[in-house]
């Protein structure tokens, strides 16, 4: 119940559209059922005044008749029209307050998410909400105020007739619903969680053939393809003969109600308390009422699966973020000089992370992270970037704890070119210009230059108007790092940030890579992340992290004189012992 | 299937030819559906002759008792019609979905890894997914529709014929106009239909892409920049939708207007002519109650169009893909030879991914034996991988051929060979479910000390044993929570359980730390003792272990020999050392 509350608040701004597609609908169908019972008044009086000769006034009923004709007509159309344009709206705002709600998460809170088949979750339950109100909130009302009108109108004819009617639609649009929302639950259930595994089975079969084939494994992952195909269906199967149910239910109620008020208006008709034609008029009325209720059951239906969505999606949104932004942030400090004292971080698991990290990050220095993976050094980069907030110790940043300043502050004086560089699908312009949209065409080539990507880029037919991304180019490794570092230098920030920007290069991408960095790195603060030691010789003062711990510092000339970690790594990767 | 014909049927042709599959079982859907509307029929006449006899007639329950307990049977008769009608049509729909989403995922197996880059298969698992769910409609609903459609009207409009020929002979006036205007409507506003349904993928692909890329986005302090723009889209996507629809409701509002006027004009005419006794109330008054049901089906088709609508749009994604050439086979293949030793021969091998490019590999020829490690090293595009890809048959090459001790291995069963092939892939994929059956991929039947054993030659021992249900910790989708050389360790540790005479590594410690590194590659080497090893290097520092180190270049070979005696050479790997490891 919180959950269909939270529902009805998210959707109050649109209250005036909503509301307006639910008196719309209910025109129409009021519009309806008008129609046919004043047909069936009209020609059972006509044919009485016929009959008789007394002289009827036909005029009023026969314009009514093509009066309500019109009105259903013109307001079945206004009615899809402001519905859509509800929905649109709706579903817009959605996407926008999920995004604003999400975005404080990133990336630390996300990274149970990571996988893009969660996040096309999300789509998926964003659209799922949409349908909440458009078939079920909107119905479920209509309905209600629908049968309320209908009851009175038959009341004032004969309670017994209203009676029975309102027995039959509370059947009908209560209890079938109902009935239909209990059955359903697990079948509905157990369908959206078949087909996600079916998806990630497919997936797995195709990302993973080239090792299927060559394990002689293929023939098994088809079988379980198929098993759950098997299961997916039987389950609809179950859904599907529950929605022919329901509709069968409806029907055979409607007809009940015309038969119930023929039975009921037979004697009354005979007594003379009820005219011939009163009765053709409420037996056509009671059979058409329950198009009111008919969306009902498949509308709860979905109830569950709408509810579920609503959950998942109100559990990610209420998420803290890893970082609370201070109330009143410091102004944006002039000089970026950086220093750790004592900084600690842990995940929580019990393990320290990161521990007693002291680091002076004085402008115009270079530093250097090393260490094994698992070392603590993209944790260490997360606290920089405010994407972490850190247990104990402090950051200081211009005389300031790092806290104190708003963290979009904080993250104008860091350019990072990252490990994983993620490229939008939009064209490479675009993708460029996300580190800085104000930069002109000359500072975007320039950058572009810089990192060595141009010629690449302009060899390109469309250029820098080549889309990029999943649906784009395809980029080598070394390109997309090559962009990021276009990115970095495009943001012109005093601080650099490296991580592992060449780590898994082929030796030429690598080279070109080094020497746009080695441009880049001039005049500004540098911290270059890396595990290997080929990239970090020249730096100031080379910090070696093992188990979030600094177990060493010092140039690389000096740790090579100590003979310890730092040697044993050098070792390691350049199988030569350190001359 | 294969054979290229010189038509090419269009999607709805070929959705058509599937429905022979179940036809009896749709013909069935359609006779409880045309059954249905009998029965309707039926309770119209009665419950008119019911009613004349009660207001013109005077009749009591006594005198029309019989009809009156006919009536709930035939309601509840119809209900069930109604019921069976739809459970038969959705078996229908269910069966062929079942066989199109089998075929499609077996095709893709039989076209093989090469036609299917990793990166699509997120798509394509869409297609097998999604874009087969939307046939359902097809299937349940619109084709038995159309049978319903042609034959129910029809028989209301001979109960009505005797009754009053006028009122029929609106029916029958008005009733072609419906799917003429549907058709017509319908027509354009597909088009604009089917483009407003792209950019709503669009507008969703957009949403996803900026949710996927937020840590980037917030590092460039752009992410509430982005909120606005997804705002600004969204309003854009439904200022665009709009305006279409506004012009595809109209085609529903001609509908609407053909179906309830004209019930409203045949309500104003039979009252005129009861009123001057042309007629008798019964024959009106079953005319008012079958009037709104002859339009019904009619009305109830723009629903169904829409069904129709989105099963194609699916289907052209379906066929395409029904329709990937497979990868050959020999139709009887030649048993293997005796492979202890093994000798593998390249024997001026070709071979071109797409008829019109480039070759991938140009006239190599290679040997490798039993015993022997060889390295591939090149430029990206080289032609390394193609090469480990044809020694696996996945592709057949174009000219030449492939010996393994004297037997072309195109005319050998490819899945008998690779059970003798090891292979680590550059990208190493991890299948969702449990480290062991990650593990044991290797070897089906291998049990838990061997699986340890590998994991602890592939150095994961460690990481395995820090994961909370060790083996059996269930590993997520794609790998999710496992790092890239963590993933490279499992698939390494495959190698060693898998225990077979030739090996292929692509790249096999990229993205390890320097320690494991060290430590895997020690493993290897004691691997590879007695077997045949072929190594893809991006990187030379991992060659040394190679007895032969094999140069390529623009799908050729360039240079072979020795690590030391390249270096030497001052060919293309010389300058490469030169360019990676300074002096």
């Amino acid at each position: 119940m919180r959950d269909v509350c939270r529902l009805l608040k998210l959707a109050w701004p649109y209250r005036a559209w909503l509301v307006a597609a639910l008196g719309l609908s209910l025109v129409t169908l009021l519009a309806n059922v008008g129609l046919l019972a004043l047909s069936g008044w009209f020609i059972a009086a006509m044919a009485l005044a016929g009959i008789s000769g007394i002289p009827i006034n036909y005029h009023y009923p026969a314009a009514g008749i093509r009066a309500l004709a019109i009105l259903r007509t013109l307001g079945r159309y206004a009615e899809r029209v402001v519905s859509h344009q509800a929905s649109l709206r709706l579903l817009a705002g959605l996407r926008v307050w999920i995004f604003r709600r999400v975005e404080p998460l990133a990336p630390a809170r996300l990274e149970g998410y990571a996988s893009g088949d969660l996040l096309s979750r999300i789509r998926a339950d964003i659209d799922c909400l949409d349908t909440f109100y458009l078939r079920l909130l909107a119905p479920v009302l209509t309905a209600l105020f629908a049968c309320l009108l209908f009851i009175l109108f038959l009341w004032h004819f004969s309670f017994a007739v209203a009676l029975a009617t309102a027995l039959l639609l509370l059947l009908a649009g209560g209890f079938l619903p109902l009935a239909v929302h209990l059955l359903g639950r697990k079948p509905g259930a157990r369908v959206t969680r078949t087909s996600s595994e079916l998806r990630t089975a497919v997936v797995d079969g195709l990302r993973g053939m080239e090792e299927l084939l060559a394990y002689d494994a293929a023939g098994r992952q088809k079988e379980r393809v198929e098993e759950l195909n098997r299961r997916l269906l039987a389950d609809q199967a179950r859904l599907a003969g529950l929605a022919g149910i329901s509709a069968g239910g409806v029907g055979l109620c409607s007809g009940l109600a015309l038969w119930l008020s023929l039975v009921i208006s037979i004697p009354l008709v005979r007594a003379g308390s009820m005219s011939g034609p009163q009765m053709v008029m409420l037996g056509l009325f009671c059979q058409a009422a329950f198009e009111a209720v008919l969306p009902l059951p498949p509308a709860f239906l979905l109830l569950g699966q709408t509810l579920a969505a609503a959950r998942r999606i109100f559990s990610l949104v209420d998420e803290p973020p890893a970082v609370s932004e201070p109330q009143k942030p410091s102004p944006l400090p002039a000089n970026a000089a950086i220093s750790l004292r004592g900084v600690g971080f842990s995940y929580g698991d019990g393990v320290a992370t990161l521990e007693g990290i002291d680091l002076e990050l004085s402008p115009g220095r270079k530093v250097a992270v090393v260490g094994v993976s698992g070392a603590g050094k993209s944790t260490l980069l997360a606290l920089l970037l405010r994407f972490r907030e850190y247990d104990s110790g402090s950051i200081i940043l211009a005389g300031r704890e790092i806290r104190e300043y708003d963290g979009e502050d904080v993250r104008r004086l860091l350019a990072v070119a990252g490990q994983q560089p993620f490229l939008f699908n939009a064209t490479l312009r675009e993708n460029l210009l996300i580190a800085r949209p104000g930069a002109v065409e000359e500072e975007m080539v320039a950058a572009a230059r810089m990192a060595g990507i141009h010629d690449e880029i302009a060899a390109l037919a469309q250029g820098y108007d080549t889309p990029a991304g999943e649906g784009g180019v395809k980029l080598s490794g070394g390109q997309v790092r090559r962009l990021a570092i276009a990115r970095a230098i495009l943001k012109n920030a005093p601080i650099l940030i490296l991580d592992e920007a060449t780590s898994s290069l082929d030796t030429e991408s690598e080279r070109i890579v080094q020497a746009a960095l080695e441009k880049l790195m001039q005049g500004r603060t540098t911290i270059c992340i890396a595990h290997r030691l080929s990239t970090v010789q020249r730096a100031d003062l080379i910090v070696v992290l093992d188990k979030g711990r600094i177990v060493e510092t010092g140039t690389h000339a000096e740790l090579l004189r100590s003979g310890r970690v730092y040697t044993k790594l050098y070792e390691l990767q350049f199988e030569q012992p350190a001359a | 299937m294969s054979t290229k014909a010189p038509e090419i049927p269009s999607p709805e042709q070929r959705l058509n030819l599937l429905k022979n599959r179940v036809k009896p079982t749709l013909a069935l859907a359609v006779g409880l559906g045309i059954a249905g509307g009998f029965v309707l029929i039926a309770q119209a006449l009665i419950v008119a002759g019911l009613v004349h006899r009660v207001m013109v007639n005077g009749a009591g329950y006594r005198e029309v008792l019989p009809q009156l307990l006919r009536l709930p049977p035939l309601m509840l008769v119809r209900a069930a019609l109604s019921w069976a009608s739809e459970r038969v049509a959705f078996a229908a729909s269910a069966l062929i979905r079942q066989e199109v989403r089998n075929d499609l995922f077996q095709r893709l197996l039989d076209a093989g890894p090469l036609r299917l880059k990793g990166d699509r298969a997120g798509e394509v698992a869409t297609v097998i997914v999604d874009g087969v769910e939307a046939l359902e409609g097809y299937y349940s609903r619109y084709l038995p529709h159309l049978a319903v459609m042609a034959m129910v009207p029809l028989s209301i409009l001979a109960a009505v014929v005797p009754a009053d020929w006028i009122s029929a002979g609106i029916m029958l006036f008005t009733a072609p106009f419906i799917p003429f205007f549907t058709i017509l409507i319908g027509r354009g506003a597909e088009r604009l239909n089917q483009r407003q349904w792209q950019s709503l993928a669009r507008l969703g692909g957009y949403f996803l892409d900026r949710v996927n890329g937020l840590a980037t986005l917030r590092m460039f302090n752009a992410s509430r920049r982005e909120a606005g723009m997804i705002a600004r889209i969204s309003d854009d996507y439904r200022l665009a939708t709009m305006s279409v629809l506004y012009v595809a409701f109209l085609s529903a509002l001609v509908l609407e207007f053909f179906a309830t006027v004209s019930v409203a004009l045949m309500a104003v005419i039979i009252g005129f002519r009861l009123l001057k006794g042309g007629m008798a109330f019964q024959d009106g008054f079953t005319v008012l109650l079958l009037a709104p049901e002859f339009y019904l089906p009619l009305r109830l088709m723009g629903n169904y169009y829409h069904a129709r609508m989105e099963a194609i749009g699916a289907a052209e994604r379906i066929f395409s893909m029904l329709d990937t050439p497979v990868a050959p086979r020999p139709l009887a293949p030649c048993p293997l030879p005796a492979i202890t030793p093994l000798r593998i021969c390249f024997e001026d091998v070709s071979f071109r991914y797409t008829p019109d490019s480039a070759p991938a590999i140009d006239g190599v020829t290679l040997s490798l034996t039993s015993g022997e490690r060889v390295a591939l090293v090149g430029p990206s595009g080289a032609g390394k991988s193609t090469l480990a890809a044809l020694l696996l048959c996945f592709a057949l090459p174009e000219q030449g051929r492939v010996m393994v001790n004297g037997v072309d291995l195109a005319q050998c069963d490819p899945d008998q060979w690779r059970r003798l092939v090891a292979w680590v892939p550059q990208r190493p994929h991890i299948f969702h479910g449990t480290m062991r059956d990650n593990i044991r991929l290797g070897r089906r039947d291998a049990a838990d000390p061997d699986i340890l054993r590998a994991a602890g030659l592939a150095r994961c021992e460690e990481f395995i044993a820090r994961l909370p249900q060790g083996l059996d910790t269930v590993i997520g989708e794609q790998g999710a929570g496992l790092s890239g050389g963590q993933a490279r360790r499992i698939a390494l540790a495959r190698v060693f359980l898998k225990d077979s005479p030739l090996i292929i590594t692509d790249e096999p410690t990229a993205g390890l730390d320097a320690r494991s590194e060290a430590m895997v590659r020690e493993s290897l080497n004691e691997l590879a003792r007695g077997r045949a090893v072929l190594s893809i290097a991006h990187r030379l520092a991992t060659l040394e272990d190679a007895d032969r180190v094999v140069v390529m270049n623009e799908g050729r070979i360039v240079e072979q020999g020795g690590y030391e005696e390249l270096k030497g050479a001052g060919g293309l790997f010389a300058r490469m050392a030169a360019a990676g490891e300074g002096p």
